[in-house]
């Protein structure tokens, strides 16, 4: 988290993370036709002729409290594939969240588990305790044959300490609630740490209600 | 630190100043074209003020202002106000005394101010008559001249100067855009970079450290090797001696039964002295402080002794002995003593792993040595092979499969750890060879067919002619 105090401005950093090709860019972009446009930046994507993610997107949303206070939310995506662990760990550098996107697909647990781990590691190597971090789970694909069913994504969410949520973010389905849920764990834990409802008189419930008015999408595209 | 402050910067994705994104050729082509187009003057300033584009033609309307003394000042004074203008991310109209206008654009990247665009002097389409305050700013302007030239100033229609200001905003934006990626990819690719070679100097350095340590075991190993076989040895030779004294009766008559025993004792120490003898020279020879007594050394003589010494083992194993030493054959430079190691070592592992009922063939001939070694590296830069005895001992065994072929060559390696019960030997024979062939500026070569058997051959230099 950066704060400018002159300009009454507040930049929160999120990233999403996970394996490669799990739906990371797929989850920005979504959020990107879905936001309201005045709400989004622009996206800005970085990608290798194959079409792979090389550096990272970013997605800037600016949020005005009501009491002044210019919350800027930037999301970042990093590479998934693992020859770019260092790329990797700068993105995530000075985050307040991470949204870990896992393939819901059985054949790629191991990626998920693998991606976690790196996670953790490169957490750890940037001197953010993976304990204290907000971290949100998304299962996305879940459009796609042999995954895990729903009964299995219940048993995991009721034993997971991270809140889960199900995807498809190709067609933008839970992608909102996952940002929704990534924002409202981040915000709740700046919160803890650094007292913004004392200090800027924003309660948390009512930075969300503003996300949810900014973030509000068309009807035309609703989620299911 | 600067370059840890950069990188923290651009992680966060900012655009700190419009100049580190926008190249000032690119804007200034933008806006001459602008120009060119619409006849309308521009500039760009950054938020911090610099001016990164500035293209206008002097109007004679200016001009003229500017020679009288209270007009120039008004005019700088506009300028400087219109100049400094940002209000609020709003575009503003502003009003020249003269009757024309600066139209001021802020620009915003990711929901910040970082700089605006003037569009100006023109003369709104709707404003058909100068305002009194043109020719009354000053005395010396003369009315007739200056409404002359207020009517050559360009003019737009204001809803059209919106659409193209609104036009050039969008070009501008799309440049500071396309700027802002440019600059993060190679700054990330940069900070990647420098993260990865980080990494990897640890890694480096985590090598080295443990390759330091291990070299520092392995010349422990060597000393104690060398400590512990001296040690074992001295008390090795008295039980010898002292068994060797009871076999001959010197303390009195043994039964047959005693004989035998007191034999059996002998024999195992007198293999555990070889072995010991062995470690010995291996250690020596690791620290490379072997000392060989060179003489010119005849290959039958080497070989006839050879036969004295295997013979019994072989007829043991029923394996079939075949010396063949060619007519040409010269003799060997090297230490007669250590030669007959070497041969004794490659003769006694081919009767070990011979079968029952095989042949073992141990042949010498005339050859010749690389001085550039057997790879032919560099061989023009070297003298031409010089005249050399291949030895060559050739096994009817159960023969060595690829992948080990390397390895045979390394102290106490076994290619199968049950043979060393079955067949006997500590592993160290061959790195002995080796190490001896070595010391002699030798080469040995070792081929092998699994099933048929196993061939090793050593060359070794000529003695000259003459010796």
């Amino acid at each position: 988290m950066q704060i400018d105090f002159a300009a009454k401005e507040l930049t929160v950093k999120l990233v999403y993370y996970g394996p490669a090709l799990s739906g990371k860019t797929s989850n920005l972009r979504a959020i990107h036709w879905l936001g309201t446009s005045n709400a989004c930046g622009e996206l800005m994507t970085l990608e290798t002729q194959n079409d792979r993610t090389l550096f990272f997107d970013m997605l800037p949303i600016t949020v005005n409290s009501g009491s002044g206070l210019k919350v800027r939310l930037k999301l970042f995506t990093v590479p998934g594939q693992v020859m770019h662990n260092a790329t990797r760990r700068l993105v995530l550098r000075g985050t307040d969240g991470v949204a870990f996107i896992a393939d819901s697909q059985r054949s790629e647990a191991d990626a998920n588990r693998e991606a976690f781990l790196n996670l953790k590691q490169n957490l750890e190597e940037n001197g953010i305790d993976p304990e204290g971090i907000p971290i949100v789970i998304q299962f996305n694909k879940r459009d796609m044959d042999h995954i895990r069913t729903d009964e299995e994504l219940e048993v995991i969410a009721q034993r997971s300490r991270e809140p889960i949520y199900k995807a498809v973010a190709t067609r933008g389905y839970g992608v909102m609630q996952t940002l929704r849920g990534l924002i409202r764990e981040a915000w709740g834990k700046l919160e803890e740490d650094h007292q913004l409802e004392e200090k800027f008189g924003i309660s948390p419930v009512r930075f969300m209600n503003e996300v949810e008015s900014k973030l509000k999408h068309d009807p035309g595209q609703r989620e299911r | 630190m600067q370059d840890d402050m950069s990188a923290a910067d651009i992680l966060l994705g900012d655009v700190l100043r419009l100049e580190d994104v926008l190249p000032r050729d690119s804007v200034t082509s933008v806006c001459k074209s602008f120009f060119a187009l619409f006849g309308l003057p521009v500039r760009v300033i950054s938020h911090e003020g610099e001016l990164l584009a500035d293209v206008h033609r002097d109007r004679p309307l200016c001009n003229y202002i500017n020679t009288s003394i209270n007009g120039e000042r008004e005019c700088a004074r506009t300028v400087g106000v219109v100049r400094d203008l940002d209000r609020n991310g709003q575009t503003n109209v502003y009003p020249c005394f003269t009757g024309a206008v600066y139209r001021i654009v802020p620009l915003d990247y990711q929901g910040r101010p970082i700089g605006r665009f003037i569009v100006g002097p023109y003369v709104p389409a709707e404003t058909k008559v100068p305002p009194p305050s043109l020719s009354s700013v000053d005395a010396a302007i003369d009315d007739g001249t200056a409404r002359g030239h207020f009517a050559k100033m360009p003019r737009v229609r204001e809803d059209v100067a919106q659409e193209i200001s609104a036009h050039l905003k969008g070009v501008l934006d799309l440049l500071v855009f396309s700027g802002h990626r440019a600059l993060l990819a190679s700054t990330m690719q940069i900070a990647s970079v420098r993260e990865n070679y980080r990494e990897l100097a640890e890694a480096n350095e985590a090598l080295k450290t443990s390759y330091d340590e291990l070299k520092q075991l392995d010349q422990l190993k060597s000393t104690f090797l060398a400590t512990v076989s001296h040690e074992l040895r001295s008390p090795l030779t008295s039980i010898i001696g002292y068994t060797e004294m009871l076999e001959s009766g010197t303390a009195g008559a043994l039964s047959d039964g005693q004989a035998e025993f007191l034999g059996t004792i002998r024999s195992k120490a007198d293999q555990l002295l070889g072995l010991i003898s062995s470690l010995l020279d291996l250690g020596r020879l690791e620290a490379k402080n072997l000392d060989l007594n060179y003489e010119a050394v005849d290959p039958r003589a080497l070989l006839s002794d050879l036969v004295s010494t295997i013979v019994p083992a072989a007829n043991r194993r029923n394996v079939s002995l075949d010396i063949q030493v060619d007519d040409e054959t010269p003799k060997i430079w090297g230490d007669q003593v250590r030669l007959s190691q070497i041969l004794l070592n490659l003769a006694d592992n081919a009767v070990k792993f011979s079968d029952e009922g095989g042949e073992v063939v141990v042949r010498a001939e005339p050859g010749k040595l690389d001085a550039a070694g057997s790879s032919g590296l560099g061989v023009a830069l070297f003298a031409a092979s010089r005249p050399a005895v291949v030895l060559t001992v050739e096994d009817s065994g159960m023969g060595i499969s690829g992948e080990n072929l390397s390895k045979v060559f390394d102290a106490f390696y076994q290619i199968d750890a049950g043979t060393t019960r079955l067949r006997g030997g500590a592993g160290l024979g061959l790195s002995i060879v080796k190490q001896l062939v070595d010391g002699h500026e030798g080469e040995i070569q070792v081929t092998s067919t699994l099933g048929e058997g196993t061939i090793f051959i050593v060359t070794l230099p000529a003695a000259d002619e003459d010796a």
